[in-house]
């Protein structure tokens, strides 16, 4: 995995979304909407329910047809029409409904949709097995029920097998939408933990939280959505909670702040 | 005593078929008493396996489509109209045999794709395009001949459907019996010397062994029963019938996809989460094609049984049969919610229903009564599935 620094100037960003539109029907759930990612930065996507954050973000995994606007992955152009599509680029999502089947067990759902096969092209059950335990292991040490359907297992169980994906698939574009909505505080440590220790590692997160506490503990850069659109991106550090928030309810840029799009890193 | 209830909990023994494994034995235990030994004669075993297999070959593929939460209600229909498109050929068209059970196939996959098509491109419920295709093909059964019986007389193709000749003898079925036991056995050897280069925990000895040992007493039992049949005027027992064995190996190839291809596990996955199956990139579409595709394979098969059973193609083949196919898959435990079932459980379910109704025609029970009794035995197994996932936590 390549280590790039967060401020390597003239390097084009990981990921740029550019004049990003979608609708639903006569619905505007995004209008023309910016975003930048760069390798080893989190930023964090806030707004109100139906602010258009998730429905970004779904665009960028596949799982949305893009109407207009370009994305571009490590500077050229990609087209992103199906969750492979996004898969294959690197980008993983762990969603705020996990995504998981319920009636399969926790390997199976760490390999749904890219299954590991034996020459002869059927499962290799075992090979998923073991592979699964080392990342299973990784997050969290005592889970090891992997053999019963996931939903018998405690939430933050759950999340350690939709999490997995990320990791086993070597992510370098992560979107985690609300990952910590369903946890308990020791989880949610674990969580923080992780996120620190990928951005260590190089990764680019992008992170939907509704939690001002997580959003200012973890992100670099932080993007607010009101009604589809982008009222701004800003330095972390650069805002206060207050600003923020009257981004979030008012939609209002908060006065004497430059924005930090970083759109050349 | 613990260990081994620790070992029974990890191991993934599946209660649910074990105990309507239980459910069968009782039956037949219960009618034979009554019947006073009828019940479980090699000649009552033999015609129950026999009369069993077309619902049975169909029920398997059907717990796959209720699985993927789908249902067909147009599966008698479509085989009354492949079984008498394959007779007409065949008696009126003058065609060999093989051709004529192709161009069958070609059409029960035409069928079955174009619903399947509707359904899965354009979210129409497969409930409605198969409740149309219920009526549809029943007419269209009507349309190829004209309403008239199709004979069938090619007596290569009339043993398929069993039979006078319909059996492939004694030796043969002791060898096959064989094979198949060689084979569950060396699975299960082989499963524990991969488990161990995999550092995986494989289940005690004695468990792997009795989940071994009892598919293959129930292999022999069976076998013996059917080379213990002997019908009067012929010179040798008949062995396992034709039509048990196409089941059998339907049964055996679509566990084998359900378990070791991706295409079975996307199934479930669509079933259990069709939201969670798009969002990781299972091509949902195609795979509920291939599915209906799947289930036009296994109409023409089962639409071939019958006419040989019969010795004919008529435009009533079949009427009804979804019912019978849909209650053989519930009672074997497939949840029309989805996302759960087994395709031994459906051999289970058939094996229940055929076994309550021949029972009682031998207790000369009547038709109406054991209509309404079979009915009741469905609810009750529904009933059952409901506490039993209340139970368990399967919501």
């Amino acid at each position: 995995m390549t280590t790039t620094t967060p401020s390597s100037p003239g390097k084009a960003p990981l990921v740029a979304m550019r004049n990003i539109s979608k609708a639903f029907g006569g619905v505007h759930a995004v209008e023309n909407a910016s975003v930048n990612l760069h390798p080893g930065e989190v930023v964090a996507l806030l707004g109100h329910n139906g602010a258009g954050k998730s429905t970004l973000m779904k665009m960028l995994a596949g799982a949305y047809p893009i109407d207009a606007g370009e994305v571009l992955i490590r500077g050229s152009k990609a087209h992103i029409r199906t969750p492979a599509d996004a898969q294959a680029l690197g980008i993983e999502t762990i969603y705020q409904t996990l995504a998981l089947a319920d009636n399969l067990d926790s390997v199976a759902n760490l390999f749904l949709g890219r299954e590991l096969l034996t020459p002869w092209r059927t499962l290799d059950d075992l090979r998923m097995d073991a592979e699964a335990r080392k990342v299973f292991a990784r997050l969290n040490k005592n889970f090891t029920n992997h053999r019963v359907p996931v939903r018998r297992l405690s939430g933050g169980q759950r999340q350690t097998v939709a999490i997995s994906r990320a990791l086993y698939f070597n992510a370098s574009i992560l979107i985690m939408d609300e990952p910590c909505a369903a946890l308990g505080p020791e989880e949610t440590r674990m969580v923080g933990e992780l996120i620190k220790q990928l951005k260590a590692e190089g990764v680019g997160i992008f992170l939907i939280s509704h939690d001002m506490h997580d959003v200012f503990d973890l992100s670099d850069r932080l993007a607010v959505m009101k009604n589809g659109s982008m009222v701004g991106t800003y330095n972390t550090a650069d805002v206060t909670e207050d600003e923020v928030l009257g981004m979030i309810i008012l939609g209002k840029q908060p006065e004497g702040k430059t924005q930090a799009e970083r759109v050349n890193g | 005593m613990d260990s081994a209830l620790k070992a029974l909990r990890q191991a993934q023994v599946d209660w649910r078929m074990l105990l309507m494994g239980g459910v069968l034995v009782a039956i037949a235990l219960s009618f034979n008493v009554m019947t006073g030994g009828i019940f479980l004669s090699a000649e009552n075993l033999y015609n129950i396996a026999q009369q069993t297999a077309v619902v049975g070959i169909v029920a398997t593929v059907v717990v796959l489509i209720i699985v993927a939460r789908h249902i067909d209600l147009s599966v008698g229909s479509v085989m009354g109209f492949v079984g008498v498109l394959v007779a007409y050929l065949m008696y009126s068209k003058g065609w060999a045999w093989p051709a004529a059970a192709l161009a069958g196939l070609a059409v029960a996959i035409a069928v079955s794709v174009y619903q399947g098509s509707l359904t899965a491109l354009l979210g129409v419920p497969s409930f409605v395009v198969t409740l149309g295709g219920l009526m549809s093909f029943r007419g269209a059964a009507f349309l190829v001949a004209d309403g008239k019986t199709q004979p069938v007389t090619d007596p290569f193709f009339l043993r398929l459907g069993g039979g006078y000749d319909g059996a492939i003898g004694v030796t043969a079925s002791w060898m096959l019996a064989a094979l198949l036991c060689v084979a569950v056995a060396f699975g299960v050897i082989n499963k524990r010397r991969m488990q161990h280069r995999f550092g995986v925990p494989s289940n005690p000895v004695w468990l792997d062994g009795l989940m071994a040992g009892v598919p293959i007493v129930i292999v022999l039992g069976f076998v013996a029963a059917m080379n213990a049949y002997q019908i009067p005027n012929k010179d040798a027992p008949q062995g396992i019938p034709i039509p048990v064995l196409i089941w059998a190996a339907v049964a055996l190839g679509l566990s084998f996809i359900v378990r070791r291809t991706r295409f079975g596990r996307y199934v479930f996955a669509m079933g259990g989460n069709p939201d969670a199956a798009a969002l990781v990139g299972i091509p949902v579409r195609r795979v509920t094609l291939m599915l209906f595709a799947l289930l036009g394979v296994l109409i023409t098969v089962a639409a071939v049984v019958s006419i040989a059973r019969l010795n004919a193609g008529t435009n009533s083949l079949g009427t009804g049969m979804e019912l019978l196919v849909i209650a053989a898959a519930v009672i074997g435990g497939t949840a029309l919610a989805g996302g759960s079932g087994s395709i031994v459980g459906s051999v289970l379910g058939a094996l229940i229903m055929q076994s309550l109704d021949s029972g009682m025609l031998l207790l000369d029970v009547s038709i109406g009564s054991r209509m309404v009794i079979i009915g009741q035995v469905l609810i009750a197994a529904v009933v059952f599935d409901v506490l039993y996932r209340k139970w368990t936590g399967e919501g």
